[in-house]
């Protein structure tokens, strides 16, 4: 029989397999930020162990950065010591870092594709759960805790479970690709099989829907995996693939080559046979807003605000937790999700910060001003994103309407650094989860793509944007 | 082991509510545990007891891989989670550091199990006893692995060459 891409990729990094084990697998990068690593250097100090590969350990600090001048100091003490923690920690270890001062610097799910450090076929781990974004590329990439951090800085292995293979086709044409987005087709597949549709899985996203998609579309789809209780998510390579790593600062010199190998042997085979399966068509998905407070509780714009009854179909957990989710976000039954007032708009994180989402946001917004009302903020994914953004004059466009235009990091998706919801102030973001006070407590979120979340600064309210021209 | 039960009748709890992102920089411990569920119950911290279990439903834990949430519950005294189903991240970080059980339970001990109840746990013959109510239920066993780690004491105390 036949194997699937995962299955390929997980038999190729197998150092130890015994029956009903777990397997001790081989990691090929490791990537660190400041938030999850600091517990894991203590670790390895005290028990006088070394980084065992430094040179396949990338570090860079985004969780907790500041986005404003970057010239003046950190004000917020306990991340400021982070910060020095992980520079110390990196320098002890001889671990590369892209500081806040790098050009490199940016969120680390970012920065790794868009320096040719994400490759296909490989094995990547992070101590953040939206690792799941290098799948994009065809890699196996793994959100692990601190202590399994700990342990690949020691070993450069992991114990692994071995995942089941989940196939999610993605089937038809979008009618308007410039309204309908990746981030669209990623809330809907997860408003179908729920927040744990996807536990104990990896997730193969196929189909014409997936291959008509850019690279950075492709990552904003494997970003959201975790929201489906995904181990990983990942798209088979193809030329799109290879194309966008080539030339990158840390691409291999043999990657002409490589990319032969990956060309031959990374894909599904015809019998192979995945252990779960889901289809979505997307011929007339419209532009998805979330309204509760996980990924699941998700609507098309056109919609009202679900029941509790409609929206659990019968099970009383599912009821409950659309009640409690309706009373946290303020939000009446009936409701439609075109007259939902925000105040604020966030365009940032790894699942939707990189230049492809900011160039069409900034059609959405070009010429216009912002609602009165509304406060928002453009965070971009990386220095690099940024850079290649101002070069294309898109900050010009962004603050013309208003918006701010930050330093990059990780900012409100998380709410580690000031860039935090004030309590009942209600959101349009590109992040990934609406949980409750994820973005600031008491802070309210609602899940949107760039395109969205950049019409509704400028209405003040949900609109579905393809209504508007974004040619 | 036996404690006292504080029970969230709910799905999804995750771990931006078992410990809120702004306290990832705290790196006391006991500090930390102080923030424990904040985003969820706010009095959690005033009523949890060094003992204690926590019950919930399906999917326990979504979301961060941040090891900060068992660490919180442990270091306030949470010794098992027992709920219908856990994001598998959690999973592993409780697992990894011995922080806490995390038990995966059936409808019947959801259903029946109630806040304030005392229970016993025992995962040499799987059978959560409910003391205040008396009754008996049976856990889903811990694969083999995963016991052992636990019995180790955790990822970095376990010795896979010795089985």
């Amino acid at each position: 029989m036949g194997k699937t891409l995962f299955e390929k990729i997980w038999e190729s990094h197998i150092i130890v397999e015994k029956e009903n084990r777990p397997s001790l697998i081989y990691i090929d990068r490791h990537l660190v930020h400041e938030v999850t690593s600091p517990q894991a250097f203590d670790g390895l100090r005290m028990n006088n162990r070394k980084v065992r590969r430094p040179d396949l350990t990338i570090a860079t600090m985004d969780h907790n950065v500041p986005t404003t001048d970057r010239s003046l100091s950190i004000l917020d003490k306990t991340s400021s010591v982070q910060i020095q923690t992980l520079e110390k920690n990196c320098k002890d270890f001889g671990i590369k870092l892209f500081d806040i001062n790098s050009p490199n610097q940016g969120i680390v799910h970012v920065i790794g594709p868009q320096l040719g450090i994400t490759l296909p076929g490989t094995t990547i781990v992070c101590g953040d759960s939206h690792t799941s974004t290098h799948g994009a590329f065809g890699a196996l990439a793994l959100g692990i805790g601190t202590s399994d951090v700990e342990h690949v800085l020691a070993s450069q292995t992991m114990w692994l479970e071995k995942p089941t293979p989940f196939e999610i086709r993605v089937e038809g044409k979008r009618k308007n690709p410039h309204a309908v987005t990746a981030k669209d087709i990623v809330l809907s597949i997860i408003k179908n099989i729920g927040t744990g549709g996807g536990t104990g899985t990896v997730i193969e996203y196929r189909g014409e829907g997936i291959t008509d998609l850019s690279m950075e579309q492709r990552m904003t789809i494997c970003n959201m995996s975790i929201e489906a209780g995904a181990r990983a998510g990942l798209i088979a390579p193809d030329e799109k693939t290879f194309d966008y790593l080539r030339d990158r600062e840390y691409t291999p010199k043999n990657y002409e080559d490589l990319v032969n190998s990956w060309r031959s042997h990374l894909k599904t085979d015809n019998d192979a046979k995945f252990e779960k399966q889901f289809t979505l068509h997307i011929d007339d998905i419209a532009p998805q807003v979330s309204w509760g407070t996980n990924p699941g509780m998700t609507c098309d714009v056109t919609e009202s605000i679900p029941s509790p009854d409609e929206f659990s179909k019968g099970d009383s957990n599912q009821k409950k937790g659309a009640e409690k989710a309706l009373d946290y976000m303020a939000l009446e039954p009936g409701t439609a999700i075109e007259d939902i007032k925000i105040n604020r708009v966030f365009i940032g994180s790894c699942t939707n910060a990189r230049l492809e989402d900011l160039i069409e946001a900034s059609k959405v917004i070009k010429g216009q001003k912002i609602s009165s009302n509304v406060q928002a903020m453009v965070v971009p994914g990386s220095q690099m994103v940024k850079k290649q953004a101002e070069e294309m004059g898109l900050d010009k466009i962004f603050i013309d309407a208003n918006f701010e235009w930050r330093e990059s990091g990780c900012s409100m998706c998380l709410g580690m650094n000031p860039d935090i919801l004030s309590p009942g102030e209600r959101c349009a973001s590109t992040s990934n989860r609406n949980f409750e006070g994820r973005q600031g407590t008491g802070g309210r979120t609602h899940l949107v793509s760039p395109v969205m979340a950049a019409a509704a600064a400028i209405k003040g309210h949900f609109v579905d944007v393809r209504r508007m021209d974004l040619s | 082991m036996k404690g006292n039960i504080i029970k969230y009748a709910q799905d999804n709890v995750d771990t931006d509510v078992i410990i809120p992102g702004q306290y990832l920089k705290v790196h006391d411990y006991a500090e930390l545990a102080t923030h424990t569920m904040e985003g969820l119950d706010p009095d959690f911290h005033s009523k949890v007891k060094e003992g204690d279990f926590i019950l919930s439903g399906k999917n326990f834990g979504c979301g961060s891989s941040r090891e900060h949430a068992p660490i919180a519950l442990s270091h306030s005294g949470i010794k098992a989670v027992l709920a219908l189903s856990f994001a598998r991240i959690f999973y592993r970080n409780s697992v990894d550091g011995a922080f806490l059980l995390p038990i995966e339970i059936e409808q019947d001990a959801y259903d029946g199990i109630s806040e304030g109840d005392e229970i016993t746990i025992d995962v040499t013959s799987n059978e959560i006893k409910n003391i205040t109510k008396n009754q008996i239920y049976q856990m889903k066993p811990f694969s083999e692995i995963i016991g052992k780690i636990i019995a180790a004491g955790g990822l970095f105390k376990y010795k896979p060459d010795q089985d």
